[in-house]
C-alpha cells in the first residue's frame, strides 16, 4: 500500500503544489490547514511522514512540532519543515518552549526553507520514505 | 623740621631772628644778600624763606621772584621797613606770603609763621587730594573702558547676529555674526543704513510700533524669519528683539537673529536618510512579497504542466486556480502602488453608501465563510442617495474588511464565534462614519502605532503592507478621517468619517 504524507499547510497554492509531488512521485497526500486539523488528522490517517509550515493561523507549526515530538506514540513520524522562517529562527523557538519547563525534542529531519523546487522536494521525501 | 632762610644784609636781625626761630624748632640758614639767599635756596629748598626788601645787589623782591621760578610753593615773606610801599606791592604781584613790618614783633613773626606752616600743609594736603584724584579719575576711566571693551568683545565675538540701531533706527552695532547673515560688511552699514532697509517688512513694522510707543511691541519672544541676505538670498534665522528705553524715552532698538541654515541643512538631510531608510524596508518588503506571489506563479505552471501531462480535469483547474489566484495578488498589488504613490483626484458623483458596503460584503462572503467568520451589517436606513466618492469608499472597505476577516483567521482562541461587523450611520455637519469591527485577534499599541506609517504587514510574507497605508491616504485625499480602537484578544475597530453633499440629483431638482 503506498505511503502516506500529510502536508500541513494555511496556503491553499502551497498544498496543491506540494501534494502534486507527492502524488507524482507515487505517495497519497493527505493535507490540513492548521496545526489543530493537522494533529487530528495526524491521529486519523497515521501518516508515514509530514510536511509542515510554520505560520499558520489559530495553531502554528511551532507549537504541532513541539506536540508531535513530545506524544510517544507520534514522535517517531518523520517531519519535515517547509517555511519561510529560517531554520535558526525555527530551533531558537523550539529552544525557548523547553524554558517553560518542556523537555528538549530533536530537530526535524529536515528543513527546507520556501520556495522549494519540485525535484528538490521529491528527492527529500523519497530518501526518508525509501 | 621745616627748613627756613633768613635773608638779610643786617647782621643784628639775622642774629636775632635766627636764634629766635631756632629755638622755635626751625632748621635755619642764614644769608647776607640776595645772591646768597638763591645759593642758598638751592642747596636747601627751605620751605619758607624771610626776605628784607632793601638789600645792597639782588634785592629781596628779586630775590623773590627767582626763588618762586625755582619752586613756586615756596613760602616767602617779605619783610619791609618804612617807605618800602611800591616794592611791597610789586612783590604781592609776585606771589609773595606776608609781609612783616620792621622792626619785628614776635608776635607777627609767630603769625605770619603759622600762615605761611598752615599753607604749606594745606598745599601738600591739596596736592595729596589732587594726587587721588587723579589716580581715582585714571582708575575709573581704565575700569569704564575695561568694561566697554568687554561688552565689546561679547557682541564682536557673538556668533549670533547683534545688531542695534539709535531711535531713527540708524544702526550703530552691526557685529560679524550679522555680517555672515545678512552679507552686508560693517562699513557699509554702521551709521549708513538704518533698520527699516535691512531686516524683513515685518520686523520693521514692529519695532516702528516699539519706537513710537512704549510697551506697543512685545520683540522678546523668538521667532522664524527668513532675512534677505545682501545678494539676494534667503537666509533662514532665529530671531528676537527689544527696544531700548532711557529713563522715559525710548533711545534704540536691538535686535538678535540666529543663524538656522545650518540647523534646516541637518533636518533635510535627516528626512532624506529616514526617507532613504523607509524606501529601502518597503522594496525590501515588497520585493519579498513579489517573490511570494512569483513562487505561486512557478507552483502553478508545475502542477499545471504534470495536470496537462495526464490530461487530469481536476488538476488542470487547481493548477489553473493557482494562476489566476497569484496574477490577482499581484495586480492587486499594482493597483495599491499606483494608488499609494499617485495623487488621486476624487472622483464624487451620485450614488448610496449602504449598496457600496453591500457590494463588498458580497466580495468578501466566500473568504468570510470558509474560515466560519459571520459578516454582520448594520445600516443606517436614512443614509439615502448622497454626492461622494464611491471608488474611494469601495477600495477603503475592501481592505478594512479583508483585514477584520484575517484578523479572525489569526486568532489563536479555539472555537470562537468569529464576527466581522460593517455599520454606516449619519452623522452630524454632513458626515457619514462607517465602522468595520472584528473581534479577532486585536493589535497591541506598539502594532497600533505603525499602521499608517509606512508599508508594515503583520501577516509574513502574504500582507504587502499596503492596505492600511493606501486606504488612509484614500480617506485623506477626499478629506475625510480615519481612526482605530484595538485591544489584543479583543478585536479591531475602524472609523471612517467622510463629508458628503446632497446628490447632485436632489439639489437640480429644487
Amino acid at each position: 500500500m503506498s505511503k502516506k504524507v500529510l502536508n500541513v499547510e494555511d496556503d491553499v497554492d502551497i498544498t496543491t503544489f506540494v501534494s502534486t509531488v507527492v502524488e507524482e512521485n507515487g505517495y497519497i497526500p493527505i493535507v490540513a490547514k492548521d496545526g489543530e486539523e493537522g494533529m487530528r488528522k495526524v491521529r486519523e490517517e497515521r501518516p508515514d511522514l509530514i510536511i509542515l509550515d510554520i505560520l499558520m493561523p489559530r495553531e502554528s507549526g511551532i507549537k504541532m512540532y513541539h506536540e508531535l515530538k513530545m506524544d510517544p506514540s507520534l514522535k517517531d513520524i518523520p517531519v519535515v519543515m517547509l517555511s519561510a522562517v529560517s531554520k535558526r529562527t525555527f530551533l531558537r523557538s523550539q529552544a525557548a518552549l523547553t524554558e517553560f519547563g518542556d523537555e528538549t525534542v530533536p530537530e526535524p529531519q529536515e528543513y527546507l526553507e520556501k520556495p522549494v523546487e519540485p525535484g528538490d522536494l521529491a528527492e527529500i521525501v523519497k530518501k526518508i520514505l525509501g | 623740621m621745616s627748613k627756613l632762610l633768613i635773608i638779610d644784609d643786617e647782621e643784628g636781625i639775622r642774629k636775632v631772628l635766627s636764634i629766635s626761630l631756632a629755638n622755635d624748632g626751625y632748621d635755619v640758614s642764614v644769608a647776607a644778600g640776595g645772591e646768597e639767599g638763591i645759593e642758598i635756596f638751592k642747596k636747601e629748598s627751605p620751605s619758607i624763606i624771610l626776605t628784607d626788601i632793601k638789600m645792597p645787589g639782588m634785592d629781596g623782591v628779586e630775590a623773590l621772584k627767582q626763588i618762586k621760578k625755582l619752586n613756586p610753593d615756596a613760602e616767602v615773606i617779605m619783610i619791609t621797613g618804612h617807605g618800602d610801599m611800591d616794592s611791597a606791592i610789586e612783590a604781592l604781584k609776585l606771589d609773595a606770603s606776608d609781609f612783616l613790618n620792621k622792626p619785628i614783633k614776635d608776635e607777627a613773626l609767630s603769625v605770619a609763621l603759622k600762615r605761611a606752616e598752615e599753607r604749606i600743609t594745606m598745599k601738600k594736603k591739596l596736592e595729596a587730594y589732587t594726587y587721588d584724584l587723579e589716580n581715582m579719575v585714571r582708575m575709573a576711566t581704565e575700569e569704564v573702558k575695561r568694561r566697554s571693551d568687554f561688552q565689546n568683545k561679547l557682541i564682536t565675538s557673538s556668533n549670533d547676529a547683534v545688531i542695534a540701531a539709535d531711535e531713527k533706527g540708524d544702526i550703530i552695532i552691526y557685529n560679524g555674526g550679522a555680517e555672515r547673515i545678512f552679507g552686508y560688511p560693517r562699513v557699509e552699514i554702521i551709521r549708513k543704513m538704518n533698520i527699516d532697509k535691512l531686516y524683513p517688512p515685518a520686523i520693521v513694522a514692529e519695532f516702528r510700533s516699539g519706537l513710537k510707543r512704549r510697551g506697543d511691541a512685545d520683540l522678546s519672544k523668538w521667532k522664524e524669519v527668513a532675512i534677505v541676505a545682501k545678494d539676494g538670498g534667503v537666509v533662514p534665522a532665529r530671531f528676537s528683539g527689544s527696544i531700548l528705553y532711557g529713563e522715559d524715552e525710548v533711545i534704540g532698538s536691538v535686535g538678535f537673529f540666529q543663524d538656522l541654515r545650518e540647523i534646516k541643512r541637518l533636518q533635510e538631510e535627516l528626512i532624506k536618510s529616514e526617507r532613504l531608510t523607509a524606501t529601502g524596508q518597503t522594496v525590501a518588503g515588497l520585493a519579498h512579497y513579489i517573490k511570494n506571489i512569483l513562487n505561486g506563479l512557478k507552483g502553478g505552471t508545475y502542477v499545471l504542466n504534470v495536470a496537462l501531462g495526464k490530461n487530469d480535469r481536476g488538476k488542470i483547474r487547481s493548477g489553473w486556480t493557482m494562476i489566476e489566484r497569484n496574477v490577482g495578488r499581484i495586480s492587486d498589488l499594482v493597483l495599491n502602488l499606483l494608488a499609494y504613490s499617485k495623487e488621486r483626484k476624487p472622483e464624487p458623483e451620485d450614488c448610496f453608501p449602504n449598496e457600496i458596503v453591500e457590494d463588498v460584503c458580497a466580495l468578501m462572503e466566500l473568504k468570510a465563510r470558509e474560515n466560519n467568520i459571520e459578516i454582520e451589517r448594520d445600516l443606517d436606513p436614512l443614509i439615502g442617495e448622497v454626492f461622494i466618492d464611491p471608488k474611494a469608499i469601495h477600495r477603503s472597505l475592501l481592505n478594512l474588511v479583508s483585514n477584520a476577516i484575517d484578523a479572525c483567521i489569526f486568532d489563536p482562541t479555539a472555537n470562537k464565534h468569529w464576527r466581522v461587523k460593517i455599520s454606516t450611520a449619519v452623522e452630524e455637519n454632513h458626515l457619514i462614519r462607517f465602522e468595520v469591527t472584528d473581534n479577532g485577534i486585536g493589535m497591541d499599541k506598539e502594532t497600533k502605532g505603525r499602521i499608517f506609517s509606512a508599508p508594515f504587514s503583520t501577516k509574513g510574507e502574504r500582507g504587502s503592507g499596503l492596505g492600511l497605508l493606501v486606504t488612509e491616504k484614500i480617506i485623506r485625499e477626499i478629506e475625510g478621517e480615519i481612526s482605530v480602537e484595538s485591544e489584543p484578544g479583543k478585536g479591531t475597530t475602524f472609523i471612517i468619517c467622510l463629508p458628503y453633499q446632497e446628490a447632485l440629483k436632489n439639489v437640480k431638482g429644487l
